[in-house]
């Protein structure tokens, strides 16, 4: 009997183990790299006075309702976070006077999580590598809620016919030769907008200009693979609540493995197989005995 | 025949635990038609940060998990063709394709644009890269394999009947036993896959995952802690059934598999420690979520340990509590991952309404009707006595009351 008992067992595992998902990469996924004629954003946080015409404007751009709420009776239209009606925001990172301001709005990753997990493409990278929503291919699952590092997609909450909210970069705006609202609005060119090759060649030329007023580079260059927001700070930028990523894109690791048990789908038509004949030679062998199941 | 001893329960089916059972869905489906009007914010307290709650890792990846047994147990009654097991097929089958259709509901409900759902079916409109599409497909085609194994047990009950079930039942028997082994493979082959992606989903979220979790082998992990789980809960159901309705069995299967069990959780263990160890995050150990661990890890070594002592896994209720804790274990890790080391950044909390919590209690609740009337009606269970044989027990025991 524990013979019997030992042999299941290994026999069992010998299957788990067969299936199991080795994260020593197949073969490392082909990288997505940002473009120089992507269009984006360069926010440099040291000219942001904290305005917010910016918020205001993008949501005429986007014809987005108020996000009116009472604070001791009195309405005020300014939202703290982004939601459901505001795809771009301005916040702060400390309540001190070494504090700074903040610009929180879809990063445009180059090579977004949100697009690898999204299951009919709502999400995906459209013209000019924005990161674009198509509604009519979303079936409401948030995944890319879960999968963002920036927590940017939105999701309407309080509708029967819910979609995904965030920024598109004003992409219904481009035809008419006008480009993301939200730069049009800055008094002081704290965000800029225009095509990654400028943005970056500006951003280098102002740190070189004033190194002393930064820290930390530019945010984006690399950070995620690559995004097309740019970001100068003069405080970390983990403390403005950008996550700390490396240059691998977010969804690489995810995909390397994934795509390495699935290559070709060879391994689950070759275990279909082996498994359908271990299991008609069993029952051939009148073992198990017929009419089960 | 393998299942001479495979018959109904019999007994009427509205008693009033099935009576309780179906008030308690009935309540979750009032809960349902509200959240088609309002969406799902006022009902549930998901929000942008956790835009997954309770009902991912319970309703679906527990759920399912506890559906495993019938993945366990095709590998053990016929890949490792351990025929004396089948006694314990058909109920494990059964429990896997009520659980895993309660986890499709409950995925339906939790869909924004729900009435879209089709469309993932439509092959020209899918983004291959998306491991959620892969779940999603396969869960689909694994939930018709299952109640395609479920069938059988209703073709035999027709078999017998006069007229045109009877012809059809004698027709269509023999053509699925002639295909029983491409759709074994399939109702292996498919859960391997979707159950292993369940955990690869968060790979895609390297920032928000805990360092304890977050690790490239979290598709294995999830494989192999739905098949511990999956045997633990045909430990479990068996031993149920046997107390429900004093039906026969031999507790040795059983003990068999929590061996089986037993080999699954400590590679869990070893894979985990292991990796966590070689990648240097076990000094992550510290804190509620270190506690979360370590529980964890509790939960699936000493069922584990235990039974292999010959002795308390022969011990039917020792046996009992083995299996469940090993049921726990497997869960409390899912849950980790879907909502105890997930962390969308400050500021950001989520603690699960009363609506979210009622649901899933009518899922389970409507899971269980389901299971006692299909083994009241189908020859799903084994040891099952003979009516005549019931009736001379209840005799004795009226007498001597």
């Amino acid at each position: 009997m524990p013979n019997v008992s030992r042999r299941t067992v290994l026999r069992t595992l010998g299957g788990a183990a067969a299936l199991a998902a080795a994260p020593a990469p197949a073969e490392a996924r082909a990288p997505r790299p940002p473009h120089d004629d992507d269009l984006g954003l360069l926010f440099d946080s040291t000219r942001c006075v904290g305005c917010r015409a910016c918020t205001v404007r993008c949501r005429e751009a986007n014809s987005l309702p108020e996000d009116v709420k009472l604070v001791d009776g009195v309405p005020y239209d300014a939202p703290i976070d982004l939601n459901d009606r505001t795809l771009t925001v301005i916040k702060r990172t400390s309540d001190g006077a070494d504090g700074a301001f903040v610009k929180a709005q879809c990063m445009h990753c180059a090579d977004p999580a949100c697009v690898s997990v999204c299951m009919l493409g709502a999400l995906h990278k459209g013209e000019r590598g924005v990161v674009a929503y198509d509604v009519s291919r979303c079936v409401g699952c948030r995944y890319c809620q879960v999968a963002c590092p920036f927590n940017v997609p939105r999701f309407q909450w309080s509708s029967a016919t819910p979609r995904i909210v965030k920024c598109e970069l004003c992409r219904h705006r481009w035809r008419e030769g006008k480009g993301a609202a939200c730069a049009e609005a800055c008094p002081r060119e704290a965000v800029v907008f225009g095509p990654r090759a400028e943005l970056r060649a500006e951003a280098h030329r102002r740190l070189e200009a004033e190194p002393g007023r930064y820290q930390g580079g530019v945010y984006g260059e690399r950070e995620g693979g690559g995004t097309g927001v740019l970001v100068l700070s003069a405080v970390p930028f983990t403390a403005m609540g950008l996550p700390a990523l490396g240059s691998e894109a977010v969804p690489a690791l995810g995909e390397t493995i994934q795509h390495g048990i699935y290559q070709g789908f060879v391994a689950p038509v070759v275990l279909f197989g082996a498994l359908a004949w271990v299991t008609w030679r069993n029952r051939r062998a009148g073992g198990g005995g017929e009419g089960e199941r | 025949m393998a299942h001479a001893s495979v018959a109904p329960v019999g007994g009427p089916l509205l008693t009033r635990g099935t009576k309780l059972a179906l008030f308690i869905a009935a309540v979750a489906s009032v809960l349902v038609s509200v959240r088609l009007f309002t969406g799902l914010g006022p009902i549930t307290a998901l929000n942008d940060g956790f835009a997954w709650g309770i009902w991912k890792p319970l309703n679906v990846v527990t759920f399912t998990g506890v559906g495993a047994g019938a993945l366990g147990l095709a590998l053990v009654a016929h890949v490792a063709n351990r025929g004396r097991h089948h006694p314990l097929v058909r109920s494990a089958v059964l429990t896997g394709a009520i659980a895993y259709t309660l986890a499709g509901i409950s995925v339906l409900v939790d869909l924004g644009r729900w009435w879209s759902v089709w469309e993932l079916v439509v092959p020209t409109r899918w983004n291959v890269r998306s491991v959620l599409l892969e779940v999603a497909l396969c869960v689909i085609a694994y939930c018709a394999v299952l109640w395609l194994e479920v069938l059988p047990a209703l073709l035999e009950r027709w078999r017998d009947a006069p007229g045109a079930r009877g012809r059809l039942a004698a027709r269509v028997l023999p053509r699925m036993q002639r295909m029983f082994p491409f759709l074994l493979a399939l109702a292996i082959v498919l859960p391997f896959m979707h159950q292993s992606s369940l955990g690869a989903l968060f790979l895609f979220a390297p920032t928000k995952l805990h360092p304890l979790w977050y690790t490239g082998w979290l598709p294995a992990l999830f494989l192999l802690s739905c098949l511990s789980m999956g045997f633990g809960a045909v430990i479990v159901v068996d031993t149920l059934t046997h107390l429900a309705w004093g039906r026969r069995r031999d507790v040795r299967l059983c003990s068999s598999l929590a061996l089986v069990m037993a080999g699954l959780s400590f590679a869990f263990v070893a894979l985990r420690v292991g990796d966590l160890a070689t990648s240097g995050a076990l000094r992550h150990v510290t804190g509620w979520r270190g506690v979360l661990f370590l529980v964890e890890l509790g939960l699936f070594t000493y069922p584990a340990v235990r039974v292999l002592q010959r002795s308390y896994r022969e011990n039917a209720g020792l046996l009992f509590w083995a299996a469940q804790l090993a049921v726990a274990g497997g869960a409390l890790y899912r849950f980790d991952v879907y909502l105890g080391a997930f962390s969308p950044g400050l500021g950001w909390s989520y603690f699960p309404s009363l609506a979210e919590l009622v649901f899933s209690l009518g899922l389970a609740a409507a899971g269980v009707a389901l299971y006692v009337v299909a083994v009241k009606r189908l020859p799903i269970l084994s040891g099952v006595a003979e009516p005549a044989e019931r009736r001379q027990e209840a005799a004795r025991l009226r007498a001597h009351a």
